[in-house]
Parts: structure tokens; sequence; C-alpha cells
């Protein structure tokens, strides 16, 4: 009977499978182009965001930062809570959007406001 | 085996509710939900149809089925009797059934065998109304014992009715062994086709088997490992508790690739 370790040990090697291999799998949960046209030079900038768990709250995400001139396009992985802005630097920078989508939203029912994103520093 | 079993059961028991502990403290976002492979099961659909996932769900949960693909392949289903807190948590309870009634109390075999079904109607259910009324979110939530269970009847789609499946599976898990699994569990519906050709198998020696059926008795899920050579049935967990109870030694054996 010393083929039952046989489970545990497959049970151990796939879960490290998993965990090792998941990038394989990484596909937006997210992608919002904000511009029909793309300015001639668009930067990018990476955020790491608390609250960013889901695709309802990436579009959240994505209505927090459409007001902000110079933003193109938003592309999001909520496995690792990632959002990727790509702007027009000539028109605004990533502490305006941070400022943006961490400003709180009003309960439209409760007249409260509340923050939803965080970045991570 | 019963001892290593238990151990690795209750690691993933004490893990699953160390998250539920850290997330009702407010310490992490993840849930249980977060290591369902179910949720990769779900996922690919949208993966391969529009390359995006829907909802909460992610690259982890996918990479988190496809392992569980192979380990059924290896294993048969010793997810459900290793690694599932439902389904440990089931297991024990319905022991403690056992010990009261003094044996598993079973539906008669013919109802038994409509209910196994169910499962498969409880898939398709749930992937339909994921893709359709559901629109890519995860909607099964609300229904799902592990979901609900494990977030301590808390998550954040636990609706009225969702307290009364969780504690519902639990108390009836007691008078019918692991009932959520065997009939309705859709992962299990799942694994059912990887599950039967599942390298890792009991194989019964027809030479030193007396036929005394304590095997047949103390399997969980019923089945009729007496009067097997070979346990290829696909509700098979593997979780070895027909070996633990056999007075023969070698008349039960776990068999690799048929060795």
């Amino acid at each position: 009977m010393k083929k039952v370790i046989v489970i545990p040990a497959a049970i151990l090697l796939l879960i490290l499978v998993a965990f090792a291999t998941m990038g394989a799998y990484r596909v937006p949960t997210l992608v919002v182009e904000f511009v029909e046209k793309r300015p001639a030079v668009v930067a990018s900038v990476e955020y790491t965001v608390d609250g960013l768990t889901c695709r309802g709250k990436s579009r959240g995400f994505a209505g927090m930062i459409s007001g902000v001139e110079g933003i193109v396009s938003l592309t999001t992985y909520v496995r690792s809570n990632t959002a990727i802005v790509e702007y027009d630097p000539t028109l605004t920078d990533p502490v305006e959007i941070e400022t943006a989508f961490e400003g709180p939203i009003v309960h439209e029912d409760e007249d409260e406001e509340y923050f939803p994103f965080k970045a991570k520093k | 085996m019963r001892v290593l079993r238990t151990i690795v059961q209750t690691l993933f028991l004490a893990g699953v509710v160390a998250v539920m502990i850290r997330g009702a403290m407010g310490l992490t976002a993840s849930t249980c939900e977060t290591y369902c492979p179910f949720a990769g099961f779900v996922a690919l659909y949208s993966l391969l149809r529009y390359k995006t996932y829907t909802c909460a769900m992610n690259e982890l949960h996918v990479a988190l089925f496809v392992s569980l693909v192979a380990l059924t392949f290896v294993t048969k289903k010793s997810f459900c009797s290793w690694v599932c807190p439902l389904g440990t948590v089931q297991e024990w309870i319905g022991k403690a059934g056992r010990k009261v009634f003094g044996r598993y109390v079973r539906p008669p075999i013919a109802v038994d065998r409509i209910l196994l079904n169910l499962k498969y109607v409880v898939l398709v259910l749930v992937l339909g109304l994921t893709w359709t009324v559901w629109q890519g979110h995860l909607g099964f939530r609300a229904y799902d014992p592990f979901y609900i269970i494990f977030t301590g009847f808390q998550g954040h789609e636990t609706l009225w009715f969702s307290i009364f499946i969780g504690i519902g599976v639990l108390v009836a898990a007691f008078f019918v062994p692991m009932v959520w699994c065997r009939y309705l569990c859709p992962l299990s519906a799942v694994m059912d086709p990887m599950s039967r050709a599942g390298f890792l198998r009991l194989r019964r020696n027809p030479g030193l088997c007396t036929d005394c059926g304590i095997c047949d008795e103390a399997c969980p899920h019923g089945i009729p490992v007496a009067t097997a050579d070979e346990v290829t049935a696909r509700n098979c967990t593997n979780c070895l508790e027909c070996v633990e109870v056999c007075p023969e030694k070698g008349a039960l054996e776990l068999t690799l690739f048929g060795k």
C-alpha cells in the first residue's frame, strides 16, 4: 500500500504546477479604449490597485478614470489587481490618474461616500 | 493511510478556514472561491471564445482546473476525499451520523441511481445560466454550499436562501453520506469521465477476499467494492476506507497502471 503516497505527492506537485503555469492562461479581464484615434505619443503606467477584484470593479475603475483628459486605454488583470493605463503625457500624468481613481464614489441611495480603489505603493 | 489522508484533509480545511477568518478581519480580499477549480472550468468558455475573463474568474482558476484534470486522470476523484474542504466536512458529519445510526443510511438503489445523475443537470444549469441569464457572472455562488459555508455565511452574494442551502447540506450529510458530492456537485460531474479512466485504482484479489462485504458498508459513496474485480466506478474518490476496514491483508490493493 505504499502506492497511497502517490495521492498526496500528486496533489502537492499539481498545485505547484498550477501556480507555476498560471501565467500561460493570463488574459485581460477588461480592455477599454477611451479614444478613437491614438495620440502620437503614448505613455503607460501600471498600478496595483486594492479593490480591483472582478470585471464589474474593473468597469467601475474605468468609469472613474474616464473623466481624466488624455486617458487612452485601460487594461486590467484581476488576479494580480493590476491596471495598466495608457495616457497622453502632454495632457495628464500618473499622479492625476491615481487621484481620479482613488477618489470617492457617492452611493445613489445612501448619499454616502466610499473609496473603492486604492493604489498599493 | 487514514492518518495520512486526515492530515492532508485537515491542512486544506485549515487553509480555507484561515482565508475565511482573514477575510472576515479585512486582512485579505481572497475568499475560498479564489482557489476553486470549478471557476476555472466555467472560465474556459470566456477564455477560449473571447480571450478574456468575466466576473472574478482568472488564470489561477484555470490553472487549478487543468491540474485537477491531471490529478483525476492519475488518482481518480482523490480531490474530493483528500482536498475539498466541503467533502471533508461532509465526510466527518457523515461518520458522526454513522455512529448514531450504526451504519451509513443510503437511499434505495433505484432512487440512488436516479439521484446520481442530478449533478449533471446541476452542471448544465450552472453553465447555461452563467453564460446566458447571469451574463458571465458567477451567479452560482448564492447556491454553492462551498462558497456559502466557507465565506462564513457572509459572502457578498450570500442571499437569504443561501443560508438554508448551506445548513441543509450539512444536516443532510448527517443522514446521507456525502450528499452534495454524490448527487449535486457540478465539479464532481465534470470529473466523472476522467475518474473512470483514473490510473490509480483499487483491485480486489478474489483469492484472498472472503466476500464479507465490510468494504461495501464502509464506502461512503456506496460503491459495491466486494463484487468488483477492479474499482472503476466514477464515484470512487480513493478515500481507501474500504482498504482500511478490510480484514484480509492484500485482498484490496491499490494499483497504478494495473501493477
